[in-house]
């Protein structure tokens, strides 16, 4: 069963002072499979935000559905089995740590004889056990945020919903926060975050769903990732003279000279081994070679460079549409 | 219930840890201690005027702390996006609501309950038992607050909390009012009138059922059967009210 189903999800908005509405989500269509870590990714505007709080029940789609393992968004049931980071936590700067976790607790329905021990553990997991008399009035964004991530998994929910939660964090916690989601994956709980932070995000998940002004733009799976993140390979050469690669067009895509060495860049890992063997065999030596592999960021920068295109890009099963030619591979 | 409770000891704890009612309380005190000080001047009603300012006193800024905790409070939680931590959890809207409303009611209690201490004490300390009436006349304020809440959490529930607190206050005096008004238009008015008078006789609370200040004040009988109606009508109106609040705030996206 999936954890997560949208379906063809539209919304609109209109403006503070306009009656012209304003799509922002045109026929979203996703699923998050039980145990699986989803990555959300769009540029600010996209519809990410809108998009979670559908699936939270905190706003309705205008159409479409939404289920949350099989049970409508934002049902009693469905919120039980939900743990929910948002973007830019505000809690409750009156509450000790504590007092907040046992409030929280409290609403999401743990037994009065479990919650302290629950706190406990929880407070060792983010690392915050000794602030838990302190007041959250007091706490770094680095804390809250830490603070924000107890809350959610005080319950111990299936699936946790999770907005930007390496904003705001050093190194040392973000570190923190990616080794208990690393953690609670392993423990077959379903994560489904957005970041801005992309190397976490490529670290972490099983596949990654790109939104583009409303629409999946395209969802790519870990070995899709692997594949594509296999770019470039560069090959440094000592003693390359001209011609040396001729009638390599198609596996060379530069060779550029820099003083006495060359750098060569070949298109596919494919073409490495006919490369190499030409350089030796006109008599340049290889000092190395090295892949450049494309990161989820260059990946995603290429997909919003791309045009925009009509509405409904990506079917539930995964096929594209109405995809202009221009979209398939990299 | 459970998470009714917690929402309400949040709202509770959230309301004591603010300012506002330790200045609601030291207005009161001062309400009350000018009273004291001023009573000389009143020749042999020392007492009643104590009593009967210092019962206005716990009436008024019960029901202004009721507006104020009321009107922010949710607002609050919506503006700076608390409530996505309570409204995504299984918590409905309707047990967030009620518990909000049973949170300010708990705060503005301990208020009254303070006042009502600080009024005993100087009917004491001026050789006056407090009368049984006084403790119902200060039950009945506390009832009135209440009521006054659940106006004012309704109409946070779609308006910002200048306009709710504005809205409350206006049903505070017209409820005040509406049984002088009925009897005007009954008197005075056309047919049109008295159809306008009788709706908002029925639709505003008639605060006037709370208010035994009169009978405290100047040591007149009062019926405890009249105690126990205004109770039932303040639960009837504000379970009214809160489910009124609940149908608009359902409704409501949190953009």
């Amino acid at each position: 069963m999936n954890a997560i189903s949208v379906s063809g999800v539209t919304k609109s908005f209109r403006g503070d002072m306009s009656l012209k509405k304003r799509e922002v989500l045109r026929g979203v269509t996703f699923e998050a499979r039980s145990g699986e870590a989803l990555g959300f990714l769009g540029s600010n505007g996209a519809g990410k935000t809108t998009s979670i709080k559908i699936i939270l029940g905190l706003i309705r789609a205008d159409g479409g559905t939404v289920e949350l393992f099989g049970r409508p968004a934002g049902c009693r049931d469905a919120a039980s089995r939900t743990g929910y980071l948002p973007e830019m936590p505000y809690f409750y700067p009156h509450l000790t740590l504590a007092e907040f976790l046992e409030f929280c607790g409290r609403l999401s329905g743990v037994p009065a004889r479990d919650l302290a021990r629950r706190i406990d553990r929880v407070l060792e997991t983010v690392d915050l056990a000794p602030h838990r008399g302190l007041r959250l009035k007091g706490f770094s964004k680095g804390m809250l945020q830490r603070a924000g991530l107890a809350q959610a998994i005080l319950h111990d929910p299936d699936l946790l919903v999770l907005d930007e939660p390496f904003s705001g964090l050093d190194p040392v916690g973000r570190r923190l926060v990616r080794d208990v989601l690393v953690d609670l994956k392993a423990r077959g709980k379903t994560i489904f975050f957005s970041s801005h932070i992309l190397p976490d995000m490529e670290a972490l998940c099983d596949r990654v769903a790109i939104i583009r002004d409303g629409v999946i733009a395209k969802t790519l799976g870990l070995d899709e990732l692997v594949r594509l993140g296999e770019g470039r390979i560069e090959i440094t050469a000592r003693g390359v003279r001209p011609g040396t690669l001729a009638g390599l067009d198609e596996c060379v895509s530069s060779a550029a000279p820099r003083g006495e060495e060359t750098f060569v860049v070949v298109r596919e890992q494919r073409f490495v081994r006919s490369v190499i063997e030409r350089l030796y065999e006109r008599g340049a030596d290889v000092i190395s070679v090295a892949g450049v592999r494309r990161s989820l960021e260059d990946i995603f920068m290429q997909e919003i460079a791309r045009p925009a295109w009509p509405a409904r890009a990506e079917t539930p099963g995964g096929e594209r549409s109405s995809e202009p030619a221009a979209f398939v591979g990299f | 219930m459970r998470r009714v409770a917690a929402v309400a000891i949040n709202t509770f704890r959230e309301s004591v840890r603010e300012r506002i009612l330790v200045v609601a309380a030291a207005f009161g005190a001062v309400l009350m201690g000018g009273s004291v000080f001023l009573s000389p001047l009143a020749v042999g009603a020392r007492q009643k005027i104590v009593m009967d300012v210092g019962l206005a006193a716990i009436s008024i800024v019960g029901v202004l702390a009721a507006v104020f905790l009321g009107g922010t409070l949710v607002h609050k939680e919506v503006d700076r996006k608390a409530i996505y931590l309570v409204l995504t959890r299984p918590v409905s809207r309707s047990a967030y609501l009620a518990g909000k409303l049973a949170g300010v009611v708990l705060a503005v209690s301990l208020i009254v309950a303070v006042m009502a201490v600080v009024l005993a004490a100087a009917l004491v300390l001026g050789n006056v038992a407090p009368r049984p009436a006084v403790f119902a006349a200060v039950y009945l304020s506390l009832l009135e607050a209440a009521v006054i809440a659940s106006i004012v959490v309704f109409f946070s529930t779609f308006t910002t909390p200048m306009l709710a607190s504005f809205f409350a206050l206006c049903c505070f005096a017209a409820g005040s009012l509406s049984n002088d008004l009925r009897v005007f238009a009954e008197k005075f008015g056309g047919a049109g009138t008295r159809i306008a008078a009788d709706a908002f006789y029925y639709l505003l609370p008639n605060l006037r059922v709370f208010n035994l200040r009169h009978e405290a004040v100047h040591d007149l009988p009062f019926r405890a059967v009249d105690v126990a109606l205004a109770t039932g009508y303040a639960a009837v109106y504000v379970a009214a009210v809160l489910c009124v609040a609940c149908l608009v705030f359902r409704r409501r996206e949190f953009a």
